[in-house]
């Protein structure tokens, strides 16, 4: 039997009078990827920041395989691992001493031959001497993945992680995303690529405006919105997940 | 170029335990210490600067001149002073701000660190850079300007840049809460150079009359300066020094209260 690896219920976040997550109710089950998908400013970022614990909810519970976020913040935190959309380590510190600091703070105590082990699994065995910004794109999101996923956690929230990569290196982190999942931890990600969440996610949501619109798995979303008349206006031939999206959230541009 | 290998599997034995503090303090610290070790900027501040005020304030052209008089104590504790200062707002304050542009703060909040040791740690290397900061100091005051102190007098200088630490760190602290951004941290940071510690100088001088020498006797450089000029002398110490040491302490809530109150750990 599998349990629930999250469980958030109508979360509210404002940013003073502006509301960016307006009742949002997600389940994620253990062992599956869940994509939110968004235009710019819809909240995904919100919501995620709200689940991380970077962002106070106004209102609303977000349960970790049932443990409450706000009560038990330090284990709730133990039980997450976070890629946030942009991450910065400290440019004194080197490759192998970011990985040793991170498991330190996850009380994951890993000798200088298993940090080695786990920067070679990742193809940064011989970067291991090497500062964050010496690496390109691609091996600052892969080791920015490993240092999420140092402590083994049953559920990995990823902001965004193939923004900016070239094809090849995002292929690698899918697969790796990939691999996450079969060993029965829980994703939940967010990204703008229709492709991504086609090829990833097990199901998707797409939000607006702080509100979840439809949840589904990728092809299921097609099949239900493929006869919507704001999908048909904006569908150029067969219908796809990107027009779905699009005929949902509107063609304005957001900022 | 190779393929990454495949995934490796994971243990399948999520941590269902928040980690102990020992732990999550041994990680801070380690990766802390390693950081003030590695800047260069911070070693400069932290011991070029306040050697070069110690070998201008015993120099023989400020001495005649009488540009800056008070005891070889006073000229100490002035060195010192500025190494905390040093310390304190152009290296702590500065890399807090750096470091929350960054997004390192916010990345080191989503692990089960509880905020408060994340900055306890940061604090806790200052305040040993402090500390060997003014056992450098206190040799080469030692050894080129014979300046040798007593056993006890040695201790309660150590406790005494432990107060001062406190004091400078907190205004530091509360620097990079009202100011959020670093290039305008770095232009705030020097102007307040002049209240907080230049000011001090004139602590023992009354070339510029006596309220200015009570506003500069009682500012927070001037108020080191007598602290640690007393720890430095123990025979010395008397009511003023105690004041001295409750005025610091009393700084250092203050500030402190402010850092806490408005820090913000994210950038935008």
């Amino acid at each position: 039997m599998t349990g629930l690896a999250l469980q958030v219920k109508d979360l509210r976040v404002s940013y003073g009078p502006k509301r960016a997550v307006d009742g949002v109710s997600i389940d994620i089950n253990e062992g599956e990827i869940f994509g939110l998908l968004g235009p710019n400013g819809a909240g995904k970022t919100s919501t995620l920041s709200a689940i991380e614990g970077l962002l106070k909810p106004t209102s609303g519970s977000i349960l970790i395989r049932q443990v409450d976020v706000r009560a038990h913040p330090g284990l709730a935190h133990a039980l997450i691992g976070v890629q946030l959309q942009s991450t910065s380590f400290q440019s004194e510190l080197k490759i192998s001493e970011i990985v040793k600091l991170y498991a330190g703070l996850y009380g994951v105590p890993l000798t200088k031959p298993a940090i080695f082990d786990r920067l070679t699994e990742i193809h940064l065995g011989d970067e291991a001497s090497r500062r964050f910004s010496q690496l390109s794109g691609g091996q600052q999101k892969r080791l920015s993945l490993l240092i999420a996923t140092v402590h083994d956690p049953p559920l990995v929230l990823l902001d965004e992680p193939t923004s900016g990569l070239d094809p090849q290196a995002r292929r690698q982190l899918w697969d790796r995303i990939e691999g996450i999942r079969k060993s029965g931890r829980s994703i939940l990600l967010t990204t703008h690529s229709m492709e991504e969440a086609q090829s990833v996610c097990d199901r998707v949501a797409i939000m607006d405006y702080g509100k979840i619109l439809t949840v589904d798995t990728p092809a299921g979303l097609i099949e239900k919105h493929k006869n919507d008349p704001n999908v048909l206006a904006v569908a150029r031939g067969q219908v796809t997940l990107e027009d779905v999206f699009i005929g949902l959230t509107g063609r304005e541009l957001r900022e | 170029m190779s393929e990454p290998s495949a995934v490796r599997t994971p243990s399948v034995s999520p941590p269902l335990r928040a980690p102990a503090l020992t732990e999550i303090f041994r990680a801070l610290l380690e990766a802390d210490f390693t950081v003030q070790l590695r800047n260069n900027r911070a070693l400069l501040l932290s011991f070029a600067l306040p050697l070069v005020l110690l070998y201008a304030l015993f120099a023989s052209f400020a001495v005649k001149r009488g540009i800056i008089v008070g005891d070889p104590q006073f000229k100490v504790a002035a060195a010192l002073t500025l190494g905390m200062a040093s310390i304190a707002i152009l290296g702590y304050a500065m890399t807090v701000a750096r470091d929350r542009e960054k997004g390192i703060f916010q990345r080191l909040r989503v692990t089960p660190a509880p905020t408060w040791t994340i900055m306890t740690s940061r604090l806790l290397v200052q305040v040993a850079a402090n500390l060997a900061m003014a056992l450098v100091l206190l040799v080469a005051a030692d050894l080129f300007e014979g300046v040798s102190l007593i056993a006890e007098a040695y201790l309660l200088t150590f406790i005494g840049v432990i107060f001062s630490s406190a004091l400078f760190l907190s205004v530091g602290q509360a620097l990079a809460g009202l100011v959020k951004s670093a290039d305008t941290l770095s232009a705030v940071g020097r102007i307040a150079y002049l209240p907080l510690f230049a000011l001090g100088l004139f602590g023992q001088s009354t070339i510029f009359g006596t309220t200015f020498e009570l506003i500069s006797r009682w500012s927070p450089g001037g108020t080191v300066e007598t602290l640690l000029s007393g720890a430095m002398n123990p025979s010395s110490w008397n009511s003023d020094t105690w004041l001295a040491l409750a005025v610091s302490t009393a700084y250092s809530v203050v500030f402190a209260g402010i850092g806490i109150r408005w820090f913000q750990w994210g950038a935008r």
